[in-house]
């Protein structure tokens, strides 16, 4: 049974959706969105799905999903009474995985759901291998920045500024970008 | 950056995805605590994925079986492979389903070892000749080791005891282990012996627990050993991830044979908890070819580990998978002959291997076939499979109907 965190950011109470959610099968914690501290009951509640009703998500609702999506991050859906495109592509921007403009069916949830779910492991994915590229990048401007400093330090080619640090990672029983670390740790304390 | 050891790519190795970049860049790659392992980590630490734009996540298995399970379901993209279980996964033996499975390159050739207990020692076993008298006297069946039921150290063990005229299915019991805990066995009594990677040989002879009694290089100089796999999904969903891992790993490999500091340096390495976790005095003397027996016989071998033999060690020759096929025939894994040829065809990627290797500028091997005589005196060529499967004194074919089956099949001397 999917647990669905249910944010209420509307001046109406949310017992028609309440119903057609638990009516579909899943097990709802539902919260007045009007004050709701949203990354702390995520944490509490520990949602499969955070599911937020709003007429027009304001600044503080997407600052909210924004804080969510960064630091835990899960599917995230919509329902909204606000058609701007603008507003829809902040709000996918921000982390929802689902935009849905124009009332509720019941039998339209699971799907609606199941897509959101999809579509946030897909994102996710994308995201991961994004993170993987950047994080490997930054580490090898470290390592061409330290070889540089090696060749200055040492007077010494490129080539020779490569095997020195691999030979020191080797013998240390570390990676090339710990050495590197070290070489700019001792150029930065040197001042040199 | 600029690598001085990568040749600059011509135009006309531009792939024809029009992108040479790969479509994954992180890598989760599955290792045993063995030193076959050395090419990965040296690959995944040193700096010789990054130029190729990836990220190598080592992930440390603690049994084959652990390793072939994530490989499966996609928890480890690829990995350190014993030849015989790639094959085994992809004919479906040995208990997880048929696979399609691709092995993109070999990683090194020979360093394993057939290791007795001081106790069999104490009792007069000191060769092969006396280890024949020993089982074929003595009333209780020897018990020995293997690290996986169609890996590469049951194949050898299997070869070299039939070549003594042990039968290895009936004249003693196998059992088995994971390579790092063939000493604790020992110490147990549970087994007499053992067939594994290094440094575990040279580990149960540090910790007086047995000896060396036969080298892998001593059955099969240049044998093959462990390769670089991943199943064939992740070959067809990523090939430029595929072709960069080879060029990575080749890069490693290079690297590690091409002096003996680097090789000394690459012991030193892999002997931290992380990798193989084994103390340095006890990986570094074979891994340089520095053997001892445990029986105060020392020499320097001349066909110990090796990670590149100018290129030699690395292609996924189609004779060697064909060869693993042959013994799974031999010993009754396989019931009837395999379409030994196109299998090898499928399961060895040799275009994708060659792409890389030219792309480093490596001399190739002219024929993905190689021929070799085993300790047995036999030869093997790859060129009839079957034949040779069928050749030897001591084997666990079934007899009639399957072998008036074999007699009547034509073996296919077709190669790619």
């Amino acid at each position: 049974m999917l647990r669905i965190l249910l944010i209420n950011d509307t001046p109406k109470k949310v017992g028609r959706l309440r119903s057609a959610l638990v009516e579909a099968g899943f097990e709802v914690v539902d919260e007045s969105g009007l004050t709701i501290d949203l990354p702390a009951r995520v944490e509490a509640v520990r949602p499969d799905v955070i599911l937020i009703d709003t007429e027009s998500p304001g600044r503080d609702v997407m600052e909210q999903v924004v804080l969510v999506s960064r630091d835990q991050p899960r599917p995230i859906v919509m329902f909204t009474d606000e058609h701007d495109p603008q507003v829809m592509r902040q709000a996918i921007q921000a982390g929802v995985s689902a935009y849905i403009v124009e009332g509720i069916q019941t039998q339209r949830l699971q799907p609606i759901l199941d897509v959101a779910m999809a579509r946030f492991e897909s994102d996710q994915a994308l995201r991961a291998q994004l993170q993987a590229r950047e994080a490997q990048l930054a580490e090898r401007k470290r390592i061409e920045l330290a070889k540089g400093l090696l060749m200055k330090m040492k007077n010494c080619s490129e080539e020779e500024a490569y095997t020195l640090m691999r030979r020191q990672a080797m013998s240390r029983q570390q990676k090339l970008i710990q050495v590197a670390e070290q070489v700019i740790a001792m150029h930065d304390m040197l001042g040199s | 950056m600029t690598d001085h050891h990568t040749t600059p790519r011509a135009d006309a190795q531009a792939w024809v995805a029009g992108s040479d970049a790969p479509e994954k860049s992180s890598l989760n790659l599955g290792f045993m605590p063995l030193t076959d392992s050395a090419s990965l980590i040296v690959a995944a630490t040193q700096g010789f994925a990054e130029p190729y734009g990836l990220s190598l996540n080592l992930k440390r298995q603690v049994s084959w079986s652990s390793l072939r399970d994530k490989l499966l379901s996609g928890e480890l993209d690829a990995a350190q492979g014993l030849y015989g279980l790639i094959y085994s996964m992809q004919l479906g033996i040995g208990g997880a389903p048929a696979t399609d499975m691709a092995v993109l390159m070999g990683l090194n050739q020979n360093g394993q070892s057939i290791n007795l207990s001081t106790p069999l020692r104490q009792a007069g076993v000191c060769s092969g000749e006396t280890l024949l008298r020993h089982v074929h006297q003595s009333s209780a069946k020897l018990t020995l080791a293997q690290t996986f039921p169609t890996g590469t150290h049951a194949l050898w063990l299997y070869y070299w005891l039939a070549s003594l005229n042990i039968h290895p299915l009936e004249d003693v019991n196998t059992l088995v282990v994971p390579p790092p805990q063939m000493v604790e066995h020992l110490r147990a009594g549970r087994i007499d012996g053992f067939c594994a990677g290094e440094p575990w040989g040279a580990h149960a002879i540090d910790q007086g627990m047995g000896f060396t009694i036969a080298t892998s290089q001593s059955i099969w100089p240049d044998h093959p050993e462990k390769v670089l796999g991943c199943t064939r999904a992740f070959v067809e969903q990523y090939p430029n991830t595929a072709r960069a891992l080879i060029m990575a790993v080749l890069e490693a490999s290079r690297f590690i044979d091409a002096s003996e500091e680097n090789k000394a340096g690459t012991a030193q390495l892999i002997s931290a908890d992380a990798y193989v976790a084994a103390p340095r005095q006890v990986i570094e003397p074979r891994f340089l070819g520095n053997y001892e027996d445990g029986n105060g016989h020392a020499w320097h071998d001349s066909h110990a580990l090796r990670f590149y033999g100018e290129g030699e060690v690395n292609l996924p020759y189609l004779s060697d998978g064909l060869w693993f096929m042959t013994q799974f025939r031999r010993w009754g894994l396989l019931r009837e002959d395999p379409d030994y040829f196109a299998i090898a065809s499928q399961v060895q990627q040799l275009e994708l291997y060659r792409d890389a290797a030219a792309a480093l500028g490596i001399v190739q091997p002219a024929t993905a076939m190689r021929s070799a005589t085993l300790l047995d005196g036999k030869r093997w060529d790859g060129s009839d499979p079957a034949a040779y499967a069928r050749s030897f004194d001591l084997h666990a074919l079934s007899e009639a109907p399957s072998s008036a089956d074999d007699q009547g099949t034509s073996p296919c001397c077709a190669s790619s």
